[in-house]
């Protein structure tokens, strides 16, 4: 929605009269402008003698005139005066005198209605009111009031069927983007991104894109808009436009801000007394569970090892001084070493300007923002270069330049142990990550618990400030076009694009730092990784506009030629022999892996758009695609779109003075594709030369080559075709309401279709299967409501989404996905539903052991679960569906309040209906395996027949953890409700008085306070609500994702 | 301004050229519809078929443990260790979602595969060699009968694939073949392979007539055909091809390496190609303290342990003790990188030749030739001559000394499933551990893996797993 502030009311009438005294036929003249002094045609004039109901009608013409010649002398007339953008007018009781020196001056003011928006679509802008496809814009304000650096965490919550999943808090990271639901299984799932007209490769970093330039972004939500970018726009389109000159002023806009972050999630672990308590019930269960006829907890080490007890099943010996609660000892909150508040700013200046035919506009950014992480975060400096200049009256150029360089000290943060926060949540507190002299505590966890096989986690705080992992990207995108007016209303363009990227990274693991179960000193590791990418457009477009009377026609036709080169060579060192040099230099042997490939798209691109007396719209598209990807025998796919609409309030029997101001209804049907899969998915591809290939013959390497792919000819594109039907609405000329219903249908999945395996092969990459989406995207938005002095902006909106597989390959009925195989994909269900056992209860007494259906292996303080099939038996067949993380709903409320020189705006985001499945709480912190740190709420909850009798959670058990108990993990203990509620961003501003400013030499100052997520309503316990691997079949799967910040911000806007 | 015009102009003649830059070819990889043509690509295509032999599905690391740890052999120093695959199969409690058994399954279909591709293709391959082409072949079939022997043993009626795939769909709905149809495809293979396939090699580690004979000789006693193990076996002790090493040390001595003892050991070695071709079973079966990173996995039992006399050459130099008193593998070699082991696995060894004869001639009554098959056994570990002279303390007898000969070499579990022993054997021995286990006739098979029966139900799962 538009953002249209602060114009008032300027209305200026003149008029000139004469008093003549007997009543005769007059004439009226007038002119109507708009405030800015430009003349306005096609106004309609319509005038009324008071106390008729008689209407005259008129127009004005090019020039901005109009005229009623048949009006009687010396009487009161009212006149209304409407144009499109334009609030009304009404001139009431105007005498008109007699002859024709009556003349009228009207001065318009533009609407602040949306409605006369232009939206940016595909290859074109068209005019909001014309749009019949389905199409959101967001302001580049709109998305500045979340302070970041990348514009998709900024689009969270602000538009109707769009959903941002921020997976991941790492700076630097991609969110996921989600139009209108998943459409695809296994194919990629990135949108489009076209940044001026520019398509950038699907899945590339969001880093490159200053979040300061973005003047807006138009998402195209359903493939009818979207077609005419044809097999790369299935999962939708984000059109972003970036600033340019907006006078030929010039002008210099500073805008600066700073702050930190915490992090913003809900995780509790407990303390090293408690834990002491846990590992102990754990170790001695286990003990005891194995043989309770034979073993008794009282036994001491010496005859637990004579009875054949395994190293889980012996007590931690150094446990004692905490389980007698000794005080002072060692208690470490690894969750508060690995974290800390770290800041964030950012500083943009903007130049801008031009000398009528030439504007320019020139950014320069540095961001910093560091991790919420130890030795974690991304630095950015990025510039943006855009020339544009009138060359003849013909001919027009533009040049811009996007570059970047980007700096991040990365981390893999997928729960592994040698991750820093997988390995936080296996750290005891009764180590320490510092020893006393303030060097890092080495290995001392790994070296104490091997004996008794605890877990054996390096010290993460080490790990976080040992390791490199640099990473550094240089990136330069942009485009040079030529426009040039052939003929009236033809108009042809060509555009040169580019994309050029070199990233190198530099990892070095040190030999004074250990690993999972490897204590320190072991070999150094160190390799580097270096790509390049060359992505280059060349494109051709003719458009042609006409108008004939009532008829309006737009045509485009164009060509397109998009060429990618990547290459990467990745070079591991090994034979590290000390820690002098800290990179691959150090090392004396050396294994590399070369990379390349390369694809081709070959476009023809159409679209024939027709109106009819600004009321009925129809529109044809056409885009076909050749694609280097696809297999010989479907190489070109095609891309048709229809669609129409009806602005009704434009009918003659609609009521004028209704309080709908403006009503359209439309329909799309349209084509688009998917073409996200690799390289050359459709060859059977032979790898090698590889360890995994090589034989050696004696101690001879022999390098092999064998074929890990199936090769499929008829490979080729996902196509979604899909139905969307819409209703715009405006009410009291302030409230714009937009509902759109739609239906979505992925056929020609793109599949790893999971094969039979005597085949030689796990799964093939197939065109198979079926995929419905079906939602309602509802939004309503309001500008400049008065409540007094007191001015409010809102923008609210809610998208419904379901989807349902109709088919997957012949004879699959489902496919199964997750850590636990228990995320799955059925046909006639949803995308990645989580199954799992319902459980009801511990086994707390031998009788409930032996009289309760159980599984295989249960064991006293094991898990009851629900018999759901009556068989009497446990075994999968009594899983139960419990939801998905696709929400059922999400929505989005923004307000904006300005009193005088305040402003205070704030986001809201929310989402209802959504599990999470917390895979490692299933295997660590909840399981009650005693081998990870739990948290509180498993703690304080657990059974324990002494300690804890009335406890619903399973009894820890080290030793003789069961096959029962793994089972379990798959159940609904593990499966969240994460539904959230979250104040996305909140910013409160302070707009210095302009007399003040300019004393100070500015045109403009604009102060102000903010916070990101300043808080989140949410059931959830783990790290992050939104956590999702990119996987859709294992959609929900969280592994102890890095949680997102809260943060607080000042900052300021200055204009010179 | 015209000129301007002019360039695009130009560029667009030029680009609709382009059309024909849709077709594009891998330029960092191979693609198979171009490979296989000459001598040279069928090489490297063999070459990585014996690659996979060295994966952690097959004799890199499960293979050899899913032959024993069921067994008495060894056990797993802690059961719930990685996701408890070892750990669930030395307590007879594995589960279809074994990751052990998954990944067995998957690597023994991608080797055989591997097979099948170059089996098709070779034929109008040009060989500079005629010899050279026959044995590829020959080394292809003995693969892949080796690979479905494992398979038929752990699973029973397994898919039985013998063309290259073309299109994977087709074995959709193709259900399992019965044991007695894969019995005779690895007979077949093994036959051929045998007329094919050269008596020696100058690679190390190629497959060799023995090795085919051996392995047939060996198919022959599972399915108790006495008299046709008996011609192979007899054919391989005849070529004089091997012979038993005089001294246990030597046998699996790093620095001797396919001595005249080894018939077919998959290679590993250790410090070559950045550490690639070594092996991580000596990191994952050494217990506790013994290496850096040691797993504690398949572990000789203490029991097993003290079955050696002291006299026995075969105590420290088969297995040895930790300074902690804690017996291990000593077959594996300990190797400088802890995850880089280059000890060989063995898979086929003259010794195993040899009780195998012992076995056939005792079972055909020939006691004399039984007791002097397995005193060669003994003696060589400086043990007196064996006192069984009847044929049931003669089959008691070889079972003993393929334990003590064999340990650690991935034989026991198939041992007990031939003898029929297993569960009279294993409940005894968990009852002398005092632990509550109880082994019943389903455990003798494995579980077919789970995800293959979810990828297609008509196959159907091993009885008393679902």
């Amino acid at each position: 929605m538009v953002n249209q502030l602060k114009l008032l009311l300027l209305v200026s009438i003149c008029c000139l009269t004469q008093m003549v005294k007997a009543q005769q036929i007059a004439q009226i003249k007038g002119s109507v402008l708009s405030e800015t002094g430009e003349l306005l045609s096609g106004v309609s004039v319509i005038t009324t003698q008071v106390g008729s109901k008689e209407k005259l009608i008129a127009t004005t013409n090019e020039r901005g005139l109009f005229s009623f010649n048949n009006l009687k002398g010396g009487s009161k007339y009212n006149f209304m005066f409407s144009h499109f953008g334009y609030e009304d007018y009404a001139l009431n009781n105007f005498v008109v005198n007699n002859g024709e020196n009556n003349s009228l001056l009207v001065r318009l003011k533009v609407t602040t209605s949306s409605l006369s928006d232009v939206v940016v679509v595909g290859y074109g802008t068209q005019q909001k009111r014309f749009v019949t496809g389905s199409v959101a814009k967001v302001s580049g304000q709109e998305i500045s009031n979340f302070s970041g650096n990348n514009f998709a965490q900024q689009l969270s919550g602000k538009a109707s069927g769009i959903q941002i999943n921020e997976s991941s808090g790492q700076p630097g990271t991609n969110p996921q983007i989600v139009i209108r639901g998943i459409g695809t299984l296994t194919a990629g799932r990135n949108p489009l991104i076209v940044v001026d007209g520019f398509p950038l490769t699907e899945g590339t970093s969001f880093n490159f894109i200053n979040t300061n330039d973005i003047e807006s972004i138009e998402v195209l939500k359903d493939p009818a808009s979207a077609s005419i970018y044809g097999s790369r726009a299935a999962n939708g389109v984000i059109l972003i436009s970036t600033k340019k000159s907006k006078s030929d002023k010039f002008s210099t806009a500073i805008d600066a801000f700073t702050g930190y972050q915490q992090r913003a999630d809900n995780i509790e672990y407990i303390d090293a007394y408690d834990a002491a308590t846990y590992f102990a019930e754990a170790r001695d269960w286990g003990y005891v569970s194995k043989n309770p006829a034979n073993r008794s907890i009282t036994d001491d080490r010496a005859t637990r090892i004579a009875k054949g007890a395994s190293l889980r099943e012996l007590p931690l010996n150094y446990l004692t001084p905490y389980l007698n609660k000794n005080a002072g000892l060692v208690n470490t909150n690894w969750i508060n070493e690995i974290f800390r508040q770290a800041p964030m700013s950012n500083i943009n200046v903007a130049i801008s300007g031009g000398n009528g035919k030439t504007s320019y506009y020139t950014s320069f950014n540095y961001f910093n923002q560091e991790g919420l992480l130890l030795n974690n975060g991304i630095k950015r400096f990025s510039s943006t270069i855009k020339l544009n200049t009138k060359l003849s009256e013909k001919a027009e150029f533009g040049i811009t330049l996007n570059p970047s360089y980007t700096n991040q000290l990365f981390f893999n943060t997928n729960g592994g142990f040698d991750e820093p926060i997988g390995a936080a949540l296996a750290m005891y507190p009764f180590f320490k990550p510092y020893n006393n002299d303030g060097s890092l505590a080495i290995s001392q966890q790994i070296i104490a618990n091997a004996p008794e096989d605890g877990a054996l986690t390096e010290n993460p705080v080490a790990t976080l400030k040992l390791i490199k992992n640099n990473r550094s990207f240089f990136r330069l995108f942009g485009n040079g076009y030529i426009n040039y007016t052939i003929a009236k209303g033809l108009k042809y363009k060509f555009t040169v694009g580019g994309d050029f990227g070199q990233s190198f990274f530099d990892f070095y693991n040190p030999s004074n730092l250990g690993s999972y179960r490897i204590p320190a000193p072991k070999p150094a590791i160190a390799s580097e990784t270096n790509t390049s990418l060359t992505n280059y457009l060349l494109e051709h477009t003719l458009a042609y506009s006409k108008n004939i009377n009532k008829h309006d026609f737009n045509i485009l036709i164009g060509y397109s030629y998009q060429k990618e080169n990547n290459f990467s060579t990745a070079v591991t060192g090994d034979n590290i022999v000390d820690d002098n040099v800290r990179n691959i230099g150090g090392a004396s042997t050396f294994s590399a892996n070369p990379n390349r490939d390369r694809w081709v798209q070959v476009s023809y691109l159409s679209r024939l758009q027709y109106i009819f007396d600004e009321k009925y719209i129809a529109s044809f598209a056409y885009r076909a695609d050749g694609s280097s990807r696809f297999g010989d025998n479907n190489k070109w796919g095609k891309f048709p779109s229809v669609t129409a609409g009806w602005i009704f309030s434009k009918e003659h029997f609609f009521p004028k003075q209704s309080i709908i101001s403006f009503g359209k209804i439309r329909a799309t049907w349209g084509r688009s594709g998917n073409n996200q899969i690799g390289s050359y998915g459709s060859l059977a591809i032979v790898t090698g030369g590889n360890p995994a290939n090589n034989y050696i013959w004696g101690n001879n390497v022999a390098a092999g080559f064998s074929a890990n792919t199936t090769p499929n000819p008829n490979l080729s594109w996902e196509t979604n075709t899909s139905y969307n039907i819409g209703l715009d609405v405006q009410v009291f000329k302030k409230i714009d309401i937009t509902a759109e219903y739609y239906t979505a249908t992925t056929s020609n999945l793109l599949l790893n279709v999971p094969v039979p395996q005597q085949s030689g092969f796990t799964t093939a990459l197939q065109n198979i299967g079926e995929l419905q989406n079906r939602g309602l995207d509802i939004s309503i938005s309001a500008n400049q409501l008065n409540l007094g002095k007191l001015q409010w902006n809102i923008n609210a909106n809610i998208s419904f989404n379901n989807n349902k597989v109709l088919s997957l390959a012949p004879g699959q009925t489902q496919i199964i996905a997750g850590n636990l195989a228990n995320i799955i994909t059925k046909v006639g269900s949803q995308v990645a539903e989580f199954y799992g056992y319902q459980v009801t209860g511990v086994f707390k007494t031998q009788d409930e052991l032996n009289n309760t259906p159980k599984l295989p292996g249960s064991l006293l303080g094991d898990l009851m679960v629900k018999d759901i099939n009556n068989d009497g038996l446990i075994d999968t067949k009594d899983w139960a569906p419990m939801g998905a993380y696709a929400p059922k709903f999400t929505y989005g409320f923004s307000n904006t309040f300005t009193y005088k020189n305040f402003q205070l705006t704030f986001s809201l985001v929310g989402v209802e209906g959504r599990k999470v499945f917390e895979s490692n709480f299933a295997t660590r912190e909840e399981s009650g395996e005693g081998f990870a740190m739990p948290t509180k709420y498993y703690f304080e909850n657990r059974y324990h027949p002494v300690n804890n009798p009335n406890g619903f959670l399973g009894q820890p058990n080290y030793g003789n953890f069961s096959a029962a108990r793994r089972a379990v993990r798959a159940s609904n203990l593990f499966i969240f409700d994460a539904d959230f509620l979250r104040l996305r961003d909140l910013q409160l501003a302070f707009n210095l008085p302009s007399s003040v400013v300019k004393k100070a030499g500015l045109t403009n100052l604009r102060m102000y306070v903010g916070a990101n997520n300043l808080f989140t309503i949410t059931k959830y316990r783990g790290y992050n609500p939104e956590a999702t691997p990119n996987s859709v079949l294992s959609n929900g799967q969280s592994t102890s994702n890095y949680p997102i910040a809260r943060t607080i911000i000042i900052g300021c806007n200055i204009t010179l | 301004m015209k000129k301007i015009f002019f360039i695009p102009t130009v560029l667009m003649v030029l680009l609709t050229a382009c059309t024909k830059d849709l077709e594009q070819l891998p330029i960092t990889d191979k693609e198979l519809s171009k490979f296989l043509t000459t001598e040279i690509e069928v090489e490297e295509y063999v070459v990585s078929t014996y690659a996979s032999l060295q994966t952690n599905g097959l004799y890199g690391l499960y293979l050899p443990a899913m032959g024993e740890i069921p067994s008495d052999n060894t056990y797993d120093e802690v059961p719930a260790n990685d996701g408890a695959i070892y750990g669930d199969m030395d307590e007879f409690k594995t589960v279809p979602q074994n990751g052990m058994i998954a990944d067995n399954w998957r690597a023994s279909y991608v080797t055989i595969q591997r097979c099948n591709v170059v089996l098709n293709r070779i034929e109008n391959v040009p060989f500079r060699i005629a010899i050279t082409k026959n044995a590829r072949m020959g080394e292809m079939k003995f693969i892949r009968a080796l690979i479905y022997f494992n398979l038929v043993q752990l699973y029973g009626d397994i898919p039985l694939a013998i063309d290259e795939t073309k299109d994977p769909n087709f074995y959709f709905g193709k259900g399992r073949q019965l044991v007695a149809e894969v019995y005779n495809q690895i007979t077949k293979d093994l036959t051929e392979a045998i007329q094919v396939l050269p008596t020696t090699t100058t690679q190390a580690g190629r497959v060799i007539k023995t090795a085919a004979q051996a392995l047939l000789g060996k198919v022959y006693l599972t399915q108790k055909k006495y008299t046709d193990a008996k011609i192979q076996l007899d054919a391989v002790i005849a070529s004089n091809a091997h012979s038993l090493l005089p001294s246990t040390a030597d046998i699996f001595s790093l620095t001797n390496e396919n001595n005249r003892e080894i018939i077919f050991a998959i290679q590993f070695a250790s410090g070559v190609n950045s550490n690639t071709e070594g092996s991580i079973m000596y990191q994952q079966f050494a217990p506790t303290g013994l290496i850096s990173g040691a797993k504690g996995h398949n572990l000789p039992t203490r029991e097993l342990y003290n079955k050696y006399t002291i006299t026995d050459t075969r105590r420290g130099n088969y297995i040895a003790l930790t300074t902690g008193n804690v017996p291990f593998n000593n077959k594996l070699k300990r190797p400088t990188v802890p995850a880089d082991g280059g000890s060989d696995i063995v898979v086929l060894r003259f010794a195993d030749i040899v009780l195998m004869q012992a076995e056939v001639e005792t079972e055909l009554g020939n006691i004399t030739i039984a007791q002097a098959a397995l005193n060669r056994i003994r003696n060589r570990a400086a043990l007196a001559n064996t006192t069984a002279t009847t044929q049931i303390l003669l089959r008691d007898a070889i079972e003993l000394e393929r334990r003590l000969e064999l340990v650690g070499e991935g034989y026991r579990w198939f041992d007990l499933l031939r003898t029929g022993k297993a569960i009279t054997t294993m409940n005894a021995w968990f009852t002398a551990e005092n632990k509550p286990i109880s082994v019943t006739s389903k455990f003798l098979l494995f579980p077919i893996p789970q995800n293959q029966i979810d990828t297609d139900p008509t196959i159907k799962q091993n009885e008393g797993y679902n």
